[in-house]
């Protein structure tokens, strides 16, 4: 049984923008996969689609086994708990604590009357400090999200997501708004998660660099079809001109 | 369509121009007119603004004739509207600047009022004050969690996008739109009726006022916040509530307070108003004593509302300035 199947999966938006068409792709327990593309080519879309985040228009998502797209409400929050996802913008409560951000990771799990006063619960507290302990954090986690670095708030979201104890992290461009150390030091958390936990990963990048230091394949994306796949070493510069555009020359980070 | 709609507002526009003429016409000859006349008339001129490709209405939608302002015809008509209303308006609202300058000896009983205030009075008018500011606080904190509940189904981003979903948007919108298009002295009248004269009725109706106002600004909040955290917690298979919880209240418990303050300031200024047909309070005690003409008891009071309403709108407005920090 694959980990993930995706087959023959299309978007298309109310408007009339097609952000994917036909997408045929499958991802075994444990890789890290990279996804690449210009903005617009569908990588965040199809991302999305993976926990329904968007509600995708044709095709099958097989995740272990579950089918995504008709899941039901209850199965579907079921699903989605396995998938931990990170984001460009961080997507935490700018004005709660960095402990309470992690918390709400596991609120998946939780019933209603027991989401109310999670800081009560000491086992769960001390599962966020844990977690926060993983990401380096442990000594912030009284302070308010706003007042940290935006490598430090990324750092308290894969923190949320290991509140999920997921087996699968979707990031979508989780380094993009970050500057370069910051980035490589953040694309670090999640390769050692990918290697240590055996979390598989589905991130998309910008930078080639990261994609070859990090990812064990790569899927590039181009208006909505996926126009290679392979090795992150097999992409030399006509790749990558052809993923990119004509005109597109690699500029090197880190 | 939109040259249906320029057709109508030239129509209209020339209604209105001819309608003033015949308006200013009549102040000085004595002669009634028919309607008709003066449609059809508008319709004619409308019909040679069509041909000329020059009109207010095809002005408004853009079709611009390329001329400059001065030059063009719907410019000129622009013109001459503004000067028509203003000439109108100076006749119906019955100005006269005359009186304004002669009538100034009679309000010389209400100036030496406010100038000696009545001290003997105050405890009995602190105490209608203290009334006031007692029931614009109640009305505000009973408005409170209706408007709280209300503001979630008025929020175009939570409320899910079906049927029922858009219904009650649309229910819960119209209705805070009708509530707060009523003044809150008719809602007074109303429940002076309802309940009998006294702040009891003031309150109802600072509430319901209250009520229609916070909701709107409430849900038009929710609909500012960042949607990123939202995402992020549908993402962790949160179920609806859960998602309210952790990436919605969080976001909107500071700004809700302030606007609760906020709407706290402006009641005790409306209940000075509400007072007046009944609403208890200092309004109505301002009510009786100026019917009586007792000018410095009046004068007692506007002090004490002036005092009151500076050092309110100076506290909420510190406290709301800290709230928003948070």
């Amino acid at each position: 049984m694959e980990f993930i199947k995706i087959s023959n999966l299309h978007k298309t938006y109310p408007g009339g923008i097609k952000a994917l068409k036909g997408i045929d792709l499958e991802v075994k327990q444990g890789e890290f996969l990279i996804l690449l593309g210009l903005s617009g080519s569908g990588k965040s879309t199809l991302l999305r689609c993976l926990n329904r985040l968007i509600p995708s228009t044709q095709g099958s998502i097989i995740f272990q086994g579950k089918e995504v797209t008709t899941a039901s409400q209850v199965n579907l929050r079921g699903i989605r708990r396995q998938i931990g996802m990170i984001y460009q913008q961080f997507n935490l409560v700018k004005n709660l604590s960095a402990l309470t951000n992690v918390i709400s990771g596991y609120l998946g799990y939780l019933s209603l009357s027991k989401s109310l006063y999670p800081l009560l619960d000491k086992e769960l507290v001390n599962k966020a400090q844990k977690n926060l302990k993983r990401v380096g954090l442990e000594q912030m986690a009284e302070k308010k999200v706003r007042n940290l670095s935006g490598g430090q708030q990324q750092r308290v979201a894969i923190a949320r997501t290991l509140m999920q104890d997921p087996q699968l992290i979707l990031a979508d461009e989780p380094v993009a708004s970050l500057d370069p150390a910051t980035a490589d030091s953040v694309m670090r958390y999640l390769g050692e998660l990918n290697r240590n936990d055996g979390i598989t990963i589905i991130c998309s990048l910008h930078f080639l660099s990261l994609a070859r230091k990090y990812g064990s394949r790569v899927i590039a994306l181009k208006d909505g079809n996926i126009v290679f796949s392979g090795s992150p070493s097999e992409i030399d510069p006509n790749r990558f001109r052809e993923i990119y555009g004509e005109d597109a020359e690699e500029v090197d980070i880190v | 369509m939109k040259r249906i709609y320029a057709v109508l507002i030239d129509i209209l526009a020339f209604g209105y121009i001819l309608g003033s003429i015949v308006f200013l016409l009549q102040q000085i000859f004595d002669f009634s007119l028919q309607l008709l006349p003066l449609i059809l008339l508008s319709l004619i001129l409308t019909l040679i603004c069509l041909f000329l490709e020059d009109s207010l209405g095809l002005l408004i939608f853009g079709f611009s004739a390329g001329k400059k302002y001065w030059h063009s015809f719907s410019g000129w008509l622009i013109t001459v509207m503004l000067i028509l209303t203003f000439i109108c308006g100076w006749i119906i609202v019955e100005i006269n600047p005359l009186y304004f300058f002669e009538g100034i000896n009679n309000t010389r009983g209400i100036l030496q009022g406010l100038f000696s205030p009545n001290f003997q009075n105050l405890l009995p008018m602190l105490s209608a004050l203290a009334e006031t500011i007692y029931l614009a606080l109640l009305a505000t904190i009973f408005a409170l969690p209706f408007a709280f509940a209300f503001s979630f189904l008025a929020a175009r981003n939570l409320m899910p996008n079906t049927f029922w979903g858009n219904s009650i948007y649309i229910f819960i919108r119209t209705l805070a739109t009708f509530f707060r298009s009523v003044e809150a002295i008719i809602w007074a009248i109303i429940f002076c009726v309802w309940v009998g004269i006294g702040p009891f009725a003031g309150m109802l109706a600072l509430m319901i006022h209250s009520i229609a106002s916070l909701t709107k600004l409430f849900s038009e909040q929710i609909e500012n916040i960042d949607q990123g955290p939202v995402e992020a917690i549908t993402g962790t298979g949160a179920s609806t509530l859960q998602i309210w919880l952790y990436a919605v209240i969080p976001q909107i418990v500071s700004p809700f307070l302030a606007f609760t303050i906020y709407r706290w300031d402006i009641n005790v200024r409306m209940a000075t108003i509400v007072g007046f047909v009944g609403g208890g309070g200092i309004g109505l005690a301002l009510q009786q004593e100026q019917q009586m003409l007792r000018w410095h008891n009046v004068g007692l009071i506007i002090w004490l509302i002036a005092i009151t309403i500076w050092i309110m709108d100076m506290v909420s407005g510190k406290v709301r300035a800290r709230l928003m920090e948070l």
